[in-house]
């Protein structure tokens, strides 16, 4: 986790959004343990109120469970929950905005699935060679 | 004349009554400033057990004997909240500025023992999109102890409840 916090929103929020990119990359699995909040305190130098707000967020959010004694652990589908959100957050905020453009410049959908499957070969032509160098 | 005395006797019941609510929340923001100095201590939450000394306090009279500064220390950290606990007339009132970004006040209530000062929340300015401070208790247990209750309200009116078992280190 970047231990960089900006001013735009509290800490416990970018906490927050920190272990949910975390679990929608794979780096944090269902069941996976989260670390103490005191680890986290001590670790990236924050109060430990301010962890125990962002794991709440998250147990608000049923991503993550807290099992007493034991600790906070990532919930089964945690990752699909993140992914519905995400999704329905994208065609409710961003798509409106893309599709508007698509229609404005009269782009085809063939046109657009061409150049869609053009950055997926180029990306992974790229982690090829990548790869290759290691 | 009888009315009138009976107005004076009101008026002189009614301030009393003032004076002796002075004296309660003076009564309590003396039994706070006897909590003057630095502090350290455990943190236990709500389902969530915590271990270690990792909490540093300091309370600090200030402005001529009118304020208290109440500071949750930690070299480096940017999220602890500075807290102002001052007399408004007849009430003890706090003033907690958040990480959050905003600044709930709540007033003071002294329990009959004396021992324990209980603010409730009284408002809020900024917003309060990510949350408020909404609750503090403060228990004098002695000279060299006391411990610290606070409750956050999450979006949504979800409490987190943190309590700190603290210790004079000076």
């Amino acid at each position: 986790m970047d231990r960089e916090w900006n001013d735009n929103q509290p800490i416990y929020r970018q906490l927050r959004d920190r272990v949910v990119a975390m679990i929608l990359d794979g780096v944090l699995r269902e069941g996976d343990p989260l670390p103490s909040v005191r680890n986290v305190a001590a670790e990236y130098r924050v109060n430990h109120l301010t962890v125990l707000k962002g794991y709440q967020q998250l147990v608000d959010e049923q991503l993550v469970e807290s099992k007493r004694g034991r600790g906070m652990f990532i919930n089964t589908g945690a990752r699909n929950l993140l992914l519905q959100g995400e999704r329905q957050k994208f065609l409710a905020e961003e798509w409106p905005r893309v599709h508007a453009t698509i229609q404005r410049l009269g782009l085809k959908p063939e046109e657009l699935l061409a150049a869609g499957a053009t950055r997926q070969t180029s990306a992974e032509s790229s982690a090829k060679a990548t790869g290759e160098e290691r | 004349m009888k009315p009138f005395r009976l107005m004076l006797s009101v008026a002189l019941m009614s301030l009393s009554a003032v004076a002796f609510a002075q004296s309660d929340a003076q009564k309590s923001f003396d039994t706070m400033k006897t909590l003057a100095g630095s502090w350290e201590g455990q943190s236990a939450a709500t389902g969530t057990p915590l271990d270690g000394k990792m909490m540093h306090v300091s309370l600090r009279v200030t402005s001529m004997g009118n304020a208290l500064v109440h500071e949750m220390t930690g070299a480096g950290r940017p999220d602890d909240p500075i807290t102002m606990l001052y007399l408004d007339g007849d009430r003890l009132l706090l003033t907690h500025y958040c990480d959050a970004g905003n600044r709930p006040r709540m007033a003071g209530k002294m329990s009959p023992d004396g021992k324990t000062v209980d603010f409730d929340f009284l408002d809020v300015a900024g917003s309060t999109q990510y949350g408020h401070m909404h609750h503090a208790v403060f228990t004098v247990i002695d000279a060299n102890h006391h411990s610290e209750d606070w409750t956050y309200m999450m979006p949504g009116d979800k409490p987190v409840h943190a309590r700190l078992d603290l210790q004079r280190i000076k």
